[in-house]
This record gives structure tokens, sequence and C-alpha cells, in this order.
């Protein structure tokens, strides 16, 4: 029998009904109620010609709908594809066209931003969940919630793919990572077991669902038959009462970015607070920066902490997990493979004690869709004994082993860096900016900020110095660009340092910028 | 004070974006209309334009969520800082 991830909610529904599944400002769904839901919103999806393996779009902010639209798009045998609302239009525009997205669900919330997505050009022919008037077929929610819930007839099998998470791409195109039941259900099996989730841990869930630290509440969540909180945009960027929320929810198991519990740490309430019940602390996406993760360590001491290495294309492969932090250690390990996973360090083609690191796990992506020539860069394969292949997935990370076994990561082998956890390909900042009319030469690099957190900085060169502003190019990018991928701050030279080679000499930049 | 507030959203956080009239009592947080730089702009422009100090612990969904929110908590600063 194949086992999908819709089958978490059906399973846990009928072992724990009345238990509340997700929470999200004060309202709540059981496992009952959410099952009955994912499949209201798979039959209306099928009533309007959605088939095994379409890709429908989620178009909201983090809210309980998100949740049954996540289960109802996989129910129906689509893959579900989360779009930022808050990025720029034209980039929303070319997720739809390129994944091909006819179907989106979402909600009032989205009001305002909807028209300017939904036009007769879009491509998109039904909006889910909404009363706004759009150029297409709309249904609202109460309409979706009033359909029957009897469960689809689609055969899904465990190896289909499920979800399609996009990515910045180096050159200026984003990149959709497509991973299968199989491969969220392995990931949801992993953290099960290396965080002991039972039915009486509450998680707190902080990432958007188009970041992949997002499914640790939403599937291995349900798996443990837990109870997930969601945490609203506004709890996201009001710290404090992010650190309320960990409080009041009685939250046992917190996963996020390093920066949000260093603005929780900043909010001056994490210790003040009861946060007896908190047990583990996972951070994953960047490194967090030593003085304010030991800090962060004697405020928590009830809690054991985890950090969370992998690239969304393989789930987190390694982890790091500790009470307390030695006295010495001056960077954090990214720790321990995995169970169920194999590393290989190479370098030059050979194993070595330093190198990049490959992956292979059932936790893998299936691929990038629709691009075989990265998927040709991405894979390494290796000849068994046996005759068959053993397939690794290149992270593009530099790593080595410490004497206890420990990974610790060097840097990348290309230009992506995290900022606010997030990935950025720097390439493509570049790109972007090179594409203004006035822009004639651009470098984009990162610094490092006063309280230890990366910032995207660019310097570019005009043809038109009297006209072209700091404000005019970062408008422009903002347009272009998810929020997070819009430089800090844009300064004007007339002429770029150059290399011996005639490149752009981005150290001789990124250290004037540094110490500016 | 609210219109000031409303209009530097629209203009500085916002701007691009065509035929918005926002209002005092719309929820400016949870939608995900003004992101998480946004915020932080926005409290800088406050704590500037109204000479008052949001300290970090006061960074809560009670007193930023609607526009309206905003000139309840800068009044009541306001007095605080009056009466210390």
């Amino acid at each position: 029998m194949s086992y999908t991830l819709p089958q978490l909610i059906t399973r846990a529904a009928a072992t724990h009904p009345d238990k509340p599944a997700f929470r999200c400002l004060g309202k709540q769904v059981t496992y009952r109620e959410l099952e009955r839901q994912m499949h209201q919103i798979a039959g209306v999806l099928k009533g309007v010609g959605v088939k095994k393996g379409d890709r429908v779009g989620i178009f909201m902010a983090r809210s309980l709908e998100t949740a049954a639209a996540i289960y109802g798009i996989m129910a129906a045998g689509a893959i579900y594809v989360p779009l930022n609302p808050g990025q720029p239009v034209s980039r929303t525009y070319f997720l739809l066209k390129d994944c091909g997205i006819e179907v989106l669900l979402t909600n009032d919330g989205q009001k305002r931003n909807l028209p300017a997505v939904i036009t007769a050009e879009s491509g998109v022919k039904t909006v889910l969940g909404t009363t706004t008037d759009l150029p297409c077929q709309t249904m609202s929610w109460t309409e979706i919630y009033a359909q029957d819930d009897n469960p689809p007839a689609v055969n899904i099998l465990e190896s289909d793919p499920a979800y399609l998470l996009c990515t910045s791409g180096s050159t200026g195109v984003p990149k959709g990572i497509l991973h299968t039941h199989r491969s969220g259900l392995a990931y949801a099996e992993l953290s099960v077991a290396d965080y002991n989730l039972c039915e009486n841990d509450v998680l707190g869930n902080h990432a958007p669902i188009y970041f992949d630290i997002s499914t640790l509440g939403y599937f291995a969540g349900p798996m443990a038959r837990a109870t997930t909180i969601i945490a609203s945009e506004a709890h996201v960027k009001m710290p404090a009462s992010l650190a309320q929320l960990l409080e009041k929810e009685q939250i046992t198991v917190w996963y996020s970015v390093p920066l949000a519990l260093m603005q929780m740490q900043q909010s001056g309430k994490l210790s003040a607070l009861d946060l007896k019940k908190l047990r583990w602390v996972i951070f994953a996406g960047e490194v967090y920066p030593m003085k304010h993760l030991r800090r962060l360590v004697n405020e928590l001491p009830q809690a054991k902490f985890s950090n969370a290495y992998g690239p969304t294309e393989t789930n987190v492969c390694t982890i790091y997990n500790f009470s307390e932090l030695p006295e010495n250690m001056t960077s954090l390990p990214v720790g321990k493979v995995r169970g169920n996973t194999e590393i290989l360090l190479l370098q030059d083609g050979k194993p070595a004690e330093s190198g990049e690191l490959l992956v292979r796990s059932p936790t893998l992506m299936q691929g990038y869709r629709n691009r075989p020539d990265l998927n040709e860069k991405a894979f390494y394969k290796r000849p068994t004994a046996a005759g068959g292949t053993e397939i690794f997935y290149r992270t593009g990370d530099l790593m080595r082993r410490d004497a206890d076994g420990n990974l610790l990561f060097l840097g990348r082998k290309d230009r992506q860096v995290k900022v606010r956890g997030f990935r950025v390909e720097l390439d493509e900042i570049t790109e972007t900016l090179l594409r203004h009319p006035q822009v004639t030469a651009a470098a984009v690099y990162t610094r490092t900020t006063a309280d230890e957190n990366t910032e995207i900085a660019a310097t570019v060169t005009t043809s038109d110095p009297e006209n072209l502003t700091e404000a005019d190019l970062i408008l422009y990018l903002k347009k272009e660009l998810p929020p997070y991928a819009v430089p800090a701050n844009i300064r004007f030279v007339k002429e770029m340092p150059r290399t011996a080679t005639g490149k752009i000499d981005l150290k001789a930049l990124q250290n004037r910028m540094q110490t500016a | 004070m609210q219109q000031q507030i409303i209009t530097y959203i629209e203009t500085e956080l916002l701007a691009g974006q065509e035929n918005l009239n926002l209002t005092a009592d719309e929820d400016l947080l949870t939608t995900g209309l003004i992101d998480s730089l946004g915020t932080m702009k926005l409290i800088a422009f406050l704590e500037e334009t109204y000479d008052i100090t949001v300290p970090a612990e006061d960074m809560t969904i009670e007193y930023f969520m609607t526009v309206n929110d905003m000139a309840e908590y800068i009044a009541a600063r306001r007095t605080a800082n009056v009466i210390s």
C-alpha cells in the first residue's frame, strides 16, 4: 500500500479526531475537521478540472486555510506551489506562467494584491477562496466548505510529486524544486525520530510555506499527531508578540531561522517568560552568530538546541544537537549525518577530508522541474557493483569533518548566500541590475552588519549620474525581486575597481563597504 | 496624525502600488501588506516624526496592527514622557 502525505491527516483523524491539528490567531482546526476540509478542497479542485500532476498555486498569508490548501491540493493528486504574496507582481506572473498554474487558492487577506496578479493574461482560470471580483471563475471559502467531503478517487503513489518550492536561480530565473510524497514523508519520519515528537507536542511554525522549514510543522506535526501553531504574519513582524506566543501556546518544539530567535532575544522577553515546556529549539537557514547563541542557551536552560542543515533540494540532512556550548567553540558545526542518509565529501571528483558535500537520501527532491540542464549538473550518479545507480545531490557547500566527526561548513562553491534564512543568488541581483537601462556595470556582494547579520550591498556605474538615484534603483529592484533579495544599499562609483584579469574586484568593493 | 502615517505608508513603503486608499482601521500586519523591513522603517519613521522611542518590548501586535493602534500608542508614549 502506498503512503502519501494526505494520509497523515486521515490517519491522525482516525486516531485523534478531536485533537487540534493547527492553530493560528486564536482559531483552530481539529484533525477530523481538517480531513473534511481537505476532501472538500480536493473535490472542488477536481470539479474545476484539476488533474493529477497539475500545479496549483497557494497565494495567501499564513493562516489556517494554508494548512487546508496544502493538504487539499495534494489529496487531489496535484502539486502545491507556494507563491509569496509579498514578492513583486512580475515575479508572481513569471511563476504562474512557468509552472503552468491555472488554479489558485487564496483568502480575502489578499484582496488588495489579487487584481494586480490575476489579469486576463495571467493564465489563471480559477481562484478559490476569495470574494474579490476577478476576471475569472471564483469561489469563496464558505462555498468550498459547503461541498461534499467524499474522498476523491485519485491514484497517488508515494513517488509522485507533491510540492514545488521555487527558489533563486543564478541566471536571473527562479528554479522549481520538485519534492514527492516520499521525500516529504521521509523528512517527517526523520524529524519525528530525531526530536522524539509525540501527540503532546506543540510545534511552533514560523516559516512561510514557500520556505522548506515550514514542512516540519505541516508534515511532521500531523505525523506525530501533535498540534502545530502557525505564527501569523503579524507575530512574525512583532518579535515581542512572537515571544508571548511561545508562552501562551506553551510551545514545546520551536523551529525557525536564527533571526527570529535573535529578534525575540532583543525584545527582552525570552528569559522572563514561562517557557518551561520548551524542549527543543531548532534553527536552520543560516549561521547563528555565536555571541547571540551563547546568550540564547543561557536564557533557555531547559531546552535542547539543534542546528539543522540541508538545502531545500535535500531537506535537512545533518543536525548538531547540544544543550550547552563548549567554551572554546568558535563556529557551530552543522553536525552529524541523519539516519537513512549517506554523504560524500569530494574534491576534484575524489573523496577527501574536506570538499563539496554530496547527499543521498529518500528525502532528496525528484529534480528541478523542466530543467534537464540543471538536473544534469546537480546529480552525481555512482554506479553500484550490482549494476544499479546511486544518485547523490551536489550541494555546492564546502565542508570538512572535525575530530568528533561533526561536519563544519566552510563556504559555498558559487555565489549563493543566505539572507534572513532565504537563499539568494547574488548573480541574479547583478543580472537584474544590468537589465536597468541606465546601469552600465554592477557588482553585488554581502557584508556583515554590526550585529553579525549578513546583508546585501551593491555598487553600480551609470550612464546617467545626474538623474539616477539609489532610491530609483531600489524601487526598480523591489518590482523585480523578492524583498529579501533587494540590497540594503547601492553605491554609485565612476569606475569599478578591477582585478589584473579585468574582472570587477569584488573583494575590494566588499572591504570598502565593510569599513564604510 | 493618522493621515500623516497613512501618507508615509502609501508613498514610502508601498510606493508603486496604485489606488491603495488605506484606512486607519485596516489590519496592516496579518495580511502581509507591509513586510518585515517595511515594519522596521515604519517604526523608525514614527520615532523620528513623533519624537518617541519604541522599546523592543513594545514591538507588539496590539500597538502596531492598524494606524489607529499606532496613533493611540504614540499618544500614550508622549504622555508617559511628559509625566516622567
